[in-house]
């Protein structure tokens, strides 16, 4: 391996792959300026859409070989033959356009930037292709895409907008994470996340979220094994790569972007009044008759009749309580430029994100530097560093940082009822519920949201450099190393307004965490062309990566002082502290040939070897080959003159990728401690303070190795009508083995599992995107569609038939097994119950024989053996979305730019967890207004049945259902969620390039832009788009109350001089 | 030309260096663990191995864990919400913390076994007394809750095969073996910064619980009887334990190391244990009732001292219980001021072992070995009666005589300890071992239906059947296909 790429990277001196491109040019310009016969002399300008002249675009005469290319101010001078004339102007980046000269002798053309354009160079792992010469599946998007819209974060940028790829808002808090998955789900436990690669520095799902959007020139998604295998045992889950600006030639540009936007919550659940709430809760609590009670009635006669007058109004509505006006800024300001010998391009950019819920925040101030050096004629330098400081703030919500689910402000504020003041009457937060009625565990959702203090702050260093060395002609050799350095700092106090500082009498978390990456890359490459029609680039090198981290974390309870809070955690009367580090390695061997014969036959054959210390003594290496091969239709003679076939293409690819994202350490035997309430400490002396304990974390496995991913991909690039129409068709089918899994062991080995390599997973899928601009002329439409549609499916599991997960937090019914992953079953599989209905009095007989009445839940018994119980579950709803889809749209008419995005999801359930608390014992739903009467029967809520009545029925329930039906894993609270939403729609107005040059701006555009204004679904939670991700992959589909989205408006402005 | 050449030169010069970095890539992937130790390196202190005790018993008794949070676990006459309904996953949790903290335990013996722990003779005894204790306690709740079961030791290889449930018979020998070794060598007090610890008398209080289990259901070797009498009688004549004269203060926090408790699951202020919302009503620290009493049971319990000790009549603010409940809660974990209740503070001891049970065995085990009441039996659980009675003779609950016959005192013996020991860990096995478990439902329509004879053991969990053909199941539960 090692002896075979030196003895590639020892061929002798041939042209460099840029050079070859900028042969062919100066080819064509040679070419073209040489001949003459003029007969009229055109002239022209040539300006991209944001009226800047653009050089260097060549201008042919159709037909001939002659033409020019613009200069340094886009202009042009071309002597054409006559009126019948065409000129073909063509430039990278932009799509070609022909123009008949007529009787013109001024042109002056607007280039349109292509989005899809063949020619562009597209970067790939370790390099850069031209789009015609690629042989996988990679999706762009460009600066275009990406600076059209205010984004604060550019992995919003890919959302909607590329085929294969399922972004989701984990939640939509300031800052909050965003979930992406391309080509489905491979893996269990050892993470579905993409590779990002930020200018070569490879990281998480981080780098994506803190680069500014303003500072990207291109996302390029690598989807199948063709492209991802050279990243090898970290490319199963694609690979994002993005590039960040540099320097253009030219005068330096100032950048200038300011954005304001207004936010709102999208939607608000509904609630009862307090005089629906106090008098629905006398008639529950009115039923509570059995067993000789006298019922207790939560409200007074008087106090609802102050519910009921109107001076009362609707009491209190708890989601305005929580909720406000959010406000997002985003600034952004920046310097670029280039001389001969060096390009630099600098930006700063500040964020300001206030959200929707109160107490939320995040803010993000980051700089960028991007420096390019000629050193000598032979080497030149490169450096990228990025600083950022994030701070986010948010209360707590689903499950995060353990706080308790009585304190979870979105999740308990649909809850309490309107019936309850904010404050009592001596001002001070009511911070309990009357424990009479509803949700008598829970917090003041107000104080929960904001009486938490919280700092945490984070910070990011990255940083990559690099050398490359011309050695010869046509072999060049890049040294690269980089560091990613963050530290995260977390400090929370929780006072004794809230859950847990009450309960613990004030309570403060601090939290340092560090953690340093380190990478070194060591790539040769050599291209060549023989003989004309074999042109042959190889790529070979090493690469290694280290990776260390250290967290300690200090909790502190029972403070003297409540005020103080983080800052005096010694004045707390316990507190317990935590250390942990670790580091992993990677060592790799990779390599590439490319080779494309006559532009008409393509191949690529990639290797990479991964060396991964995570893995088990007798595994340590892993090997990752990958072919494909492609075939240009388009430039067989039978097409070459077509005038409605501009290309096609015809892809194949096969492919072994791997995934090692799995901790440390798993494959050793090992024993832990952990500090808290639930580790293996306890005070078995009896007294405090208590002794720590040590218990056994794991077992040895010396064979833990990686995941691999074996993928097949077929695709089909197409371009109609000189790119008006172009549409790119993919299918594949991915396999992956050796699934890292916990093997579960018998309970008498006193450990629950031992992770190993079982179980294998398949994902199947089509990809269509497809675009053009079915209006030109000075009104312009560019449109582009995508839809995914991706098939997944559990081949084994080793020795389970099925794991389960709980999906749920406490206090829901909700103990047993509900998603599940099964083989034969795709991932996202909901197993429960079958909600039938309400009991009729005409059933009366069947509801009897289980102990119901009618009014009661009627669940169904599958397999009839007169009881319901875990046997009769069946699968009751699937979280993942049949097919995905995005349309995005720019119409453009002089200096007006109308863009919009639509997107959806199709066929794909959540459930609606909120709803078992709502319309159970808890009632704050105003659904359960409709209960079932004798004379109301057509309704899904179960009748209010006196206890004494039922008692006297003597009916013995068979019904094993948390709460005979109204809790628990039950279909009623599955809900199909598949939504269409505008997801944003900008206007913006680009004022006159002549207007702007006599006050000194190259450019000034204005915008307006709506996010999340128009949804339509038939999921009645918060949102369907932002529920449905919890922290594993498997129980994808539950709603566990995020943060809801928010809608939106911004205002902003872009100013260039 | 002649700078083509020094580029050529230069150039070579780096693919000599690449040469050299793609030869020696400078990561090692050899992994050193940074925040944990493996196991070959521990049990060298005795600090380590009682931090690994510790670790079992931490594997049994957390927050919202285990014995922390298991009334489900027993379904008793006393407790609301037993059903008797028994489904395959029934008390899986019983048998994973059990082997869980088995685990721990047997590396623990093993180590001291091979003399890694670098202590003195006599250190490394009292060590191996505290695993054998906290061994025999876990195969003790083992047997009991699934009758014959694995057995693992320090000696079993686990890697090697798969392993078979051996005869109850079998279990109880290993139990008694390692409570000879915890008699043998474990203090008769601890110092009082070591109180929680397993003491002799918990060895001896074990022993005769572990005997009256076998002199009674499923073994019935009458022979134990007098064992169990003995080891009863040890710990009442050493006069360490005894009884908490105010039977108000046997729960109050100050007396959860003794002189009554003997051994038991512990709680800290620092380590608190399962908020107290579980156990109380609404209208104290708005209350869960996660754990209830019964209705019919506390009707049925005589009106003395003792009940309102043991069960909340009144909150707070003075309620009586029939205007905010069916039924009073219980309050024998609900020791801790107010304010701390109100916080989801609570640090009661769980008692395992308590002196007033340790009475009732001898009670129990002398009628068996004499025939019938003995005047000490009786004097025993009079003892008993007579604080719950506040010392004032009571017809609601009169005392014990020697008049009573074997059957009538036996059974008062094992009323009494369901009237003292309820929401304790005894009342489930006394039902299986006194085969009476279907007896107390019988007037009970909403559970007594349920209950049949193969309640009287827990199914084995489905994985461990599963995954180990030499497994069986017990009676009357499914095993997977």
């Amino acid at each position: 391996m090692k002896v075979k790429l030196l003895q590639l990277a020892k061929v002798p001196k041939r042209t460099s792959f840029f050079g070859l491109l900028t042969l062919c040019l100066f080819l064509i310009i040679a070419l073209t300026t040489d001949i003459a016969a003029q007969e009229i002399t055109v002239k022209g300008t040539i300006t991209n859409e944001a009226g800047e002249p653009v050089p260097g675009v060549a201008i042919l005469i159709k037909g001939t070989t002659s033409g020019t290319i613009s200069d340094i101010d886009g202009a042009f001078v071309q002597d054409v033959s006559g009126p019948e004339a065409v000129l073909q102007v063509s430039s990278v980046g932009y799509r070609t356009q022909e123009i008949a000269v007529g009787s013109q002798t001024q042109i002056d053309v607007v280039l349109v930037e292509d989005i899809t354009a063949l020619g562009e160079v597209v970067v790939v792992g370790y390099g850069t292709q031209k789009r015609s010469d690629l042989t996988g599946a990679i999706t762009s998007v460009s600066p275009k895409e990406l600076t059209q819209l205010p984004l604060a974060r550019a992995d919003q940028a890919i959302q909607g907008r590329t085929s294969g790829v399922y972004v989701l808002n984990s939640d939509a808090s300031p800052g909050g994470e965003t979930i992406i998955r391309i080509r489905g789900l491979n893996s269990i436990n050892g993470g579905n996340q993409p590779l990002v690669v930020l200018d070569g520095l490879q990281g998480g799902e981080p780098l994506l979220r803190t680069v500014n959007p303003q500072d990207v020139e291109s996302i390029e998604i690598l989807k199948d094994a063709s492209a991802t295998a050279i990243y090898g045992s970290r490319g199963a889950n694609g690979v994002i790569l993005i590039t960040t600006k540099h320097g253009k030639m030219g005068k330096p540009v100032i950048d200038a972007n300011v954005s304001v936007g207004i936010q709102s919550l999208a939607r608000k659940l509904p609630v009862m009044s307090a005089a629906q709430f106090a008098n629905y809760h006398n008639a529950m609590a009115a039923t509570n008759t059995g067993g000789g009670n006298t019922p207790i009635l939560p409200f007074t006669d008087a106090q609802i009749a102050e519910f009921e007058s109107p001076s009362y109004g609707f009491g209190t509505d708890w989601q305005d309580v929580i909720y406000e006006t959010g406000v997002l800024q985003n600034y952004n300001l920046g310097v670029s430029g280039a001389t001969d010998k060096l390009k630099y391009n600098v930006s700063t950019n500040y964020l300001d994100h206030k959200g929707i819920l109160k107490g939320s925040s995040y803010d993000r101030i980051s700089l960028r530097t991007n420096l390019a050096a000629d050193i000598t004629d032979w080497v030149d330098f490169g450096m990228n560093y990025m600083f950022t400081k994030e701070t986010y703030k948010s209360p707590a919500f689903r499950r995060r940082e353990g706080i308790s689910f009585t304190a979870q402000a979105i999740n308990v504020a649909p809850r309490w009822a309107a019936t309850e003041p904010v404050y009592k009457e001596d001002g001070t937060l009511n911070l309990f519920h009357n424990p009479q009625y509803g949700a008598n565990d829970t917090w003041n959702p107000l104080a929960s949201a904001t009486e938490p203090e919280m700092d945490r702050p984070t910070y990011r260093n990255n940083v990559n450099l690099f050398l490359n060395f011309d050695i010869v002609k046509g072999l060049s050799l890049k040294i690269s190393g980089g560091a990613i350095l963050v530290n995260a700092k977390e400090r929370d106090y929780y006072n004794l307004n809230t859950n847990e500082g009450y309960a613990n009498n004030g309570a403060a978390n601090l939290r340092d965490a560090n953690s340093e990456d380190y990478q070194n890359s060591n790539i040769l490459t050599y291209t060549n062309t023989f003989a004309d029609k074999h042109q042959l680039t190889v790529t070979g090198g090493l690469e290694q990566l280290y990776g260390k981290w250290y967290t300690t974390n200090t909790t502190a309870r029972n403070f003297i002082v409540d005020q103080l809070g983080y800052n005096n955690i010694g004045g707390a009367q316990f507190l317990t502290t935590a250390s942990y580090a670790g580091e992993r390695a990677l060592l790799s061997y990779l390599g590439r040939v490319n080779y494309v014969y006559a532009d008409k036959y393509l191949a690529t054959f990639t290797y990479r070897a991964d060396g991964s210390s995570v893995f088990g003594e007798d595994n340590k290496w892993g090997y990752f080959p990958s072919a494909s091969v492609a075939w240009r239709i388009s430039e067989e003679n039978f097409l070459t003159g077509s005038s409605v076939v501009t290309e096609l293409k015809l892809r194949g690819s096969w492919g072994k990728t791997g995934n090692q994202a799995i901790d440390p350490y798993q494959s050793l035997a090992r024993l832990y401690s952990e500090p808290g309430d639930w580790g293996p400490d306890y005070p078995y002396n009896g007294i405090s303070p208590t002794n720590t304990g040590f218990a056994i974390g794991g077992l040895a496995n010396p064979n833990l190795k990686w995941e691999t991913t074996t993928q097949t991909d077929i695709g089909l690039d197409l371009s109609l009508f000189n790119g008006r129409l172009t549409s790119t068709i993919d299918v594949y089918k991915k396999v992956t083995d050796d699934l890292l899994m916990d093997r579960e062991l018998p309970g008498y080995i006193g450990i629950s599992s031992i992770i190993d390599n079982i179980g294998s997973i398949e994902n199947k899928g089509l990809e269509i995107l497809i675009g053009g601009d079915p209006i030109v002329g000075n009104v312009r439409w560019n449109t582009s569609v995508n839809l995914t549609a991706n098939r997944n499916k559990v081949l084994d599991l080793g020795t389970d038939e099925r794991i389960s997960y709980s999906a749920s937090f406490g206090g829901y019914s909700m103990s047993n097994d509900f998603m599940i992953l099964e083989v034969g079953q795709p991932y996202g599989t909901m197993l429960g119950w079958e909600f039938l209905g309400i009991w009729g009095t005409d059933e009366a007989e069947d509801a009897r024989s289980y102990g119901q009445l009618p009014g009661d839940i009627h669940i169904r018994d599958v397999d009839n053996d007169g009881d319901v119980d875990l046997d009769d579950r069946v699968i009751i709803g699937n979280g993942y979305p049949d097919f995905t889809w995005g349309w995005s749209n720019l119409l453009t008419y002089k200096n007006l730019e109308l863009s919009f995005l639509f997107m959806g999801m199709q066929g794909v359930d959540l459930f609606n967890q909120l709803r078992i608390r709502r319309e159970s014992y808890e009632a704050n739903d105003p659904r359960v207004l409709n209960y079932w009467t004798p004379e109301n029967q057509d309704t899904d809520q179960p009748g209010l049945i006196d206890g004494a009545y039922r008692e006297s029925q003597n009916l013995t329930s068979t019904v094993y259902v948390p709460g005979n039906g109204r809790g628990g894993e039950v279909s009623k609270w599955v809900e199909d969620a598949s939504f269409i939403r505008l997801k944003v729609i900008t206007l913006a107005y680009n004022f006159d390039r002549s207007i702007l040059s006599k006050i000194g701006f190259n450019k000034i555009r204005v915008y307006f832009t709506g996010t999340n204004l128009w949804t339509i679904t038939g999921y009645t939670g918060y949102d369907p788009e932002v529920a449905n991700f919890t922290e594993q992959d498997a129980t994808i589909g539950v709603d566990l109350s995020a943060y809801p989205p928010a809608r939106m408006y911004t205002f902003g402005l872009d100013l260039t001089f | 030309m002649e700078k083509i050449k020094i580029t050529k030169m230069k150039g070579l010069m780096f693919v000599g260096i690449v040469f050299f970095l793609l030869t020696f890539g400078c990561v090692s992937l050899e992994e050193e663990p940074k925040d944990f130790p493996s196991p070959e390196n521990f049990y060298k202190t005795e600090q380590q191995v009682i931090s690994a005790l510790t670790g079992s018993m931490g594997r049994l008794y957390s927050q919202w864990d285990n014995y922390s949070y298991p009334w489900g676990a027993f379904h008793t006459d006393y407790d609301a919400t037993a059903n008797l309904v028994f489904e395959a996953s029934h008390n899986n949790w019983i048998w994973r913390a059990h082997y869980g903290a088995l685990a721990i335990l047997n590396n623990v013996i093993q180590a001291l076994d091979e003399g890694k722990t670098e202590v003195s003779e006599a250190k490394k005894n009292e060590l191996m007394a505290q695993a054998k204790f906290l061994r025999a306690f876990n195969y003790f709740s083992l047997v009991r809750g699934y009758g014959d079961v694995p057995i693992i030791t320090e000696e079993t290889d686990i890697v090697a095969g798969e392993i078979s449930r051996q005869p109850i018979s079998q279990v109880y020998e290993l139990i008694i073996s390692d409570l000879g070794v915890a008699y043998d060598y474990l203090p008769e007090e601890w110092d009082p910064a070591l109180a929680g610890r397993p003491s002799k008398d918990a060895a001896r209080a074990l022993l005769a619980k572990v005997y009256l289990t076998m002199a009674t259901a499923p073994l019935k070797d009458a022979s134990k009887a007098q064992l169990a009498r003995d080891m009863a009688k040890e710990v009442m004549d050493n006069g360490i334990h005894s009884l908490v004269p105010d039977v108000h203060d046997v729960f109050a926090l100050n007396n959860k190391l003794g002189p009554e408790f003997m051994f038991s699951f512990n709680a800290t202020p620092d380590d608190i244990a399962t908020p107290p919302q579980i156990w109380l009503p609404w209208t104290m620290a708005n209350g869960w009732s996660d754990f209830s009493l019964k209705k019919a049971w506390t009707d049925a319990y005589p009106d003395q001292p003792r009940k309102y000790a043991y069960m909340i009549m009144e909150d707070w603010d003075g309620t009586p219980y029939e205007d905010y409940s069916n039924a009073p809660n219980l309050r024998k974990y609900v020791y801790n001021e107010r304010e701390d209740m109100e916080r989801l503070q609570s640090w009661p001891n769980i008692p395992i072992l308590r002196y007033a049970d340790v009475l009732m065995m001898f009670a129990e085990a002398d009628n068996m070995v004499n025939g019938g009441p003995t005047q000490a039996a009786v004097d025993a659980v009079n003892l008993i009666i007579d604080r719950a009675n506040d010392g004032v003779a009571n017809p609601n609950h009169p005392r014990t005589t020697t008049s009573m016959s074997q059957a009538e005192f036996d059974a008062a013996v094992i009323q009494e300890r369901c009237y003292e020991l309820f929401f304790e860990f005894d009342r489930w096995y006394d039902l299986i071992r006194k085969e009476i478990l279907c007896d107390v439902w019988d007037d009970q329509p909403d559970v007594g239906p349920n209950c049949n004879e193969y309640d009287y053991l827990w199914p084995i969990p489905q994985a461990d059947l599963r995954l180990n053909e030499l497994m069986t199941q017990n009676p009357g539960y499914t095993t997977p296909d």
